[in-house]
């Protein structure tokens, strides 16, 4: 092969005009009338990034496809004040280098009215200060992480969309201690701020661990290569009989399996509630050889919490609407109903509400100021009002504890299903007074 | 001697017109292809540093998404906790995985084509795991949180109003320019002739009285300077942290390098460009299927992955070798 060294060819300069020739090809230029970009007189164009694909995508990947239908059903009754719902998603895969050009791509290309709904800690923490300083809302995020809320000086348009990670764990902690203070207690995390503030909060509730004995941890997404077995195995050698996880459900269904297979049967799994949907477990156990009803009966008993009713809760006015409307609109690849679908309506159904209530004249500002004075009395699925004030945007302040029964129902632990509240700080667990306001009839809220 | 200084200046000439062009580019683009190109100017620098290392001297290294991550720790690290501005910290990025490269040359002047390959792969792996083990100061998953933060006053009052993705870029541009100067100078050297001699025939270069293992290493020195400063330069976009610079980036660098053209700095170019741009085109190019996202999702890995075969099989002195060949017949 000849080498040619240097740059005198007269080629290079020709593929930098081509070069330009291209670029200026990819660009496209919608323009838009309105004050704020993603709104006209017809449409409001939402945008959200998540893992469609790769390890970290299981049951995620429904979300978006569960938000699109509940929009799309909004917009078969006519929008939101005649303005039809778009939804732009973006598969950044987890990875935080892929999740700044993704966002800048609904930034810059789709020109999106407002984030909404995007999943991840790590890679919403690549974008979220740039996603601020534009000025674009950034709400109902799909991640627990207490530092996108607690200060809103330092980000001023981000709202939550779970109850934080610390909440879950206060509550759970409290319920466990209570329950099984006599047994050793461990815990299998992931090891980033999801799996940190859950370890805080449990901390709080009076849970200690101690590492490389009763606190297994790992890298999230490496849990489908390395299957956990050496975090199992510590666990299990370190006699821990209550195992609590903080990781993903993927990691959970690895977690179940990998202590099975190496003969590690502790008395009690209680697993926070983003990592533990049945569905997604048993898809993915099924998926290694697990039958259904293998995997249903590993799952029985398994201990976790929630915000909002179970998803196979039919006694549930909101569960049935949203089941219908999932039936009637979703056009993703799997529709099944889960906690990921019915996670993904209650946002889109919460955003809907929200819209309306800014009312006709929709800005970027008024949105944001909308959510901070009247999202605390947005009513929704949830068993517990938004946090939401000048102060935090913090999401759900409460949680309740159940168990999964035989058909993987997560059913109350006691007779009733008993609601606690707390704060992501050192403030004490009490019973929540909140009383959810009923479901209109048409599953369309006007705002609050 | 005249000769010399000739192919230096047409050298820098070549460099600056590509800076400008940049620029110019840079300034009648929309947004997101402005932080595309910034992106191509970014890991210009990184391809480039697989053009010297594989394309001239012969060295495979699967790890130079790690070296980037060295450069991009070492910058956040000097930004965050000496508050010393991106320029000293790009500086920094260099002279620590330089040094990195150092290390590494030691191990890779022993080691050849498969068993180096292992080697930098594994660190390319390895780095997850140190992010954790020194969470304490390298942030653990999630990272640092650095940006390249407002363009400057004096660029604002000069040109007016600036974009974030602008200012990426211009910001990138004048390095890539520097990087672009230092691989021609280097390739149109002595010192580049040597490295070639040593990738050609070890022995032979040896016989010459070329130091083979002096040369490895300083080629490593070289290559990882490079990797380092493509790595903080990315880094600056967000966040320093190991899903930045996962294993894939490693293989991204290579795969551009190939398909551009291993051993031209042109087809560096020209492959750092297709690597950022095939997804965009491929999504412009199916939008009217309205493929299902398992489908679409998957298709750049699959179609970069088709494109690496063929130019392996076909035409592997990449694009670049064959304009070349195309117009001398």
């Amino acid at each position: 092969m000849k080498f040619h060294p240097s740059l005198s060819k007269p080629g290079f300069l020709t593929l930098v005009a081509g070069l330009a020739v291209g670029a200026l090809a990819l660009s496209s230029l919608p323009a838009n009338a309105a004050s704020d970009p993603g709104v006209t007189d017809t449409e409001i164009v939402l945008g959200m990034q998540l893992p469609q694909s790769g390890p970290a995508s299981p049951g995620y990947n429904k979300v978006d496809d569960a938000m699109r239908a509940y929009f799309d059903y909004v917009n078969s009754k006519g929008g939101v004040n005649g303005r039809m719902i778009r939804l732009e998603v973006k598969d950044d895969a987890y990875k935080a280098g892929l999740t700044v050009s993704t966002a800048s791509s609904l930034i810059n290309k789709e020109k999106v009215f407002a984030f909404v709904g995007s999943v991840g800690t790590q890679t919403h923490i690549s974008v979220i200060k740039d996603i601020n300083r534009r000025g674009i809302p950034d709400i109902f995020v799909n991640s627990g992480y207490s530092g996108f809320y607690t200060d809103p000086k330092k980000y001023p348009n981000s709202f939550g969309d779970l109850g934080t990670y610390v909440v879950e764990a206060k509550i759970l902690g409290k319920y466990l201690k209570e329950t099984y203070g006599d047994k050793k207690i461990g815990i299998l995390y992931q090891t980033d701020d999801f799996g940190r503030n859950a370890v805080a909060g449990f901390a709080t509730a009076g849970l200690k661990f101690t590492p490389k004995e009763t606190a297994a941890t790992f890298i999230a997404g490496t849990q489908g290569s390395l299957g956990l077995v050496s975090q199992m195995s510590q666990l299990k050698a370190a006699g821990v009989e209550v195992v609590i996880i903080a990781a993903v459900s993927s990691a959970s269904a690895v977690a179940i399996s990998t202590a099975a297979k190496i003969g590690y049967a502790p008395k009690k799994w209680a697993i926070i509630s983003v990592g533990a949907d049945a569905t997604t477990i048993q898809g993915l156990l099924y998926a290694g050889g697990v039958p259904f009803a293998t995997s249903a009966a590993m799952l029985t008993g398994v201990i976790s919490a929630s915000h909002a009713p179970a998803a196979g809760d039919s006694s549930d006015e909101f569960v049935t609407a949203f089941k219908k409307i999932n039936d009637d609109f979703n056009k993703g690849p799997s529709k099944a109903w889960d906690n990921n679908v019915l996670q993904g309506m209650n946002t889109a159904y919460l955003t809907t509400e929200a819209l309306f209530g800014v009312g006709k004249n929709l800005t970027r500002k008024a949105l944001v100021s909308y959510l901070e004075t009247k999202g605390s009395s947005l009513s929704s699925a949830a068993l517990v009002p938004l946090g939401y004030s000048k102060a935090t945007h913090e999401a759900y302040t409460g949680f309740w504890v159940g168990a999964y029964d035989a058909s993987t129902v997560l059913k109350p632990v006691g007779t009733d299903r008993v609601v606690y509240t707390t704060d992501s700080g050192s403030g004490p667990v009490t019973v929540s007074t909140y009383k959810r306001p009923a479901m209109p009839v048409d599953a369309l809220p006007k705002g609050a | 001697m005249f000769k010399y200084k000739r192919t230096g200046i047409r050298n820098l000439a070549i460099a600056l017109i590509f800076t400008v062009a940049i620029i110019a580019l840079g300034a009648i683009l929309d947004p997101y292809n402005q932080g595309q190109l910034a992106v191509v100017s970014m890991l210009f620098i990184g391809v480039l540093s697989v053009t010297l290392l594989t394309g001239t001297s012969g060295q495979i290294s699967l790890g130079q998404g790690a070296l980037m991550a060295v450069g991009g720790y070492a910058s956040a690290l000097t930004i965050l906790n000496l508050g010393l501005s991106i320029w000293f910290a790009l500086v920094m990025a260099i002279i620590v995985s330089a040094l990195a490269g150092l290390l590494l040359g030691f191990a890779a002047a022993r080691l050849t084509g498969p068993y180096l390959a292992g080697t930098t792969l594994v660190l390319a792996l390895a780095l997850p795991s140190l992010a954790i083990r020194f969470e304490s100061v390298l942030g653990g998953d999630v990272g640092l949180n650095v940006d390249f933060g407002n363009p400057p006053a004096w660029l604002v009052s000069a040109f007016g109003e600036i974009g974030y993705e602008q200012w990426q870029l211009y910001a990138t541009v004048p390095l890539t320019c520097l990087a672009l100067l230092a691989t021609a100078n280097i390739l149109s050297s002595r010192t580049g002739r040597m490295w070639r001699a040593i990738r050609d025939h070890e022995s032979a270069a040896s016989l010459m009285g070329i130091n083979v293992s002096n040369n490895k290493i300083f080629t490593f020195v070289v290559s990882s300077g490079f990797a380092g400063l493509s790595g903080a330069l990315y880094g600056l976009r967000g966040i320093v942290g190991p899903s930045v610079y996962p294993i894939s980036l490693s293989l991204l660098l290579l795969t551009g390098a190939i398909l551009g053209g291993l051993r031209s700095i042109a087809g560096a170019l020209i492959g750092s460009a297709l690597v950022v741009f095939l997804p965009d085109l491929i999504e412009w190019a199916t939008r009217p299927l309205a493929l299902s996202e398992q489908i679409g999702n998957y298709l750049p890995g699959l179609i970069g992955g088709v494109l690496l075969h063929l130019t392996v099989i076909l035409n592997p002195g990449g694009i670049a070798h064959a304009l070349h060949r195309h117009k001398n017949k």
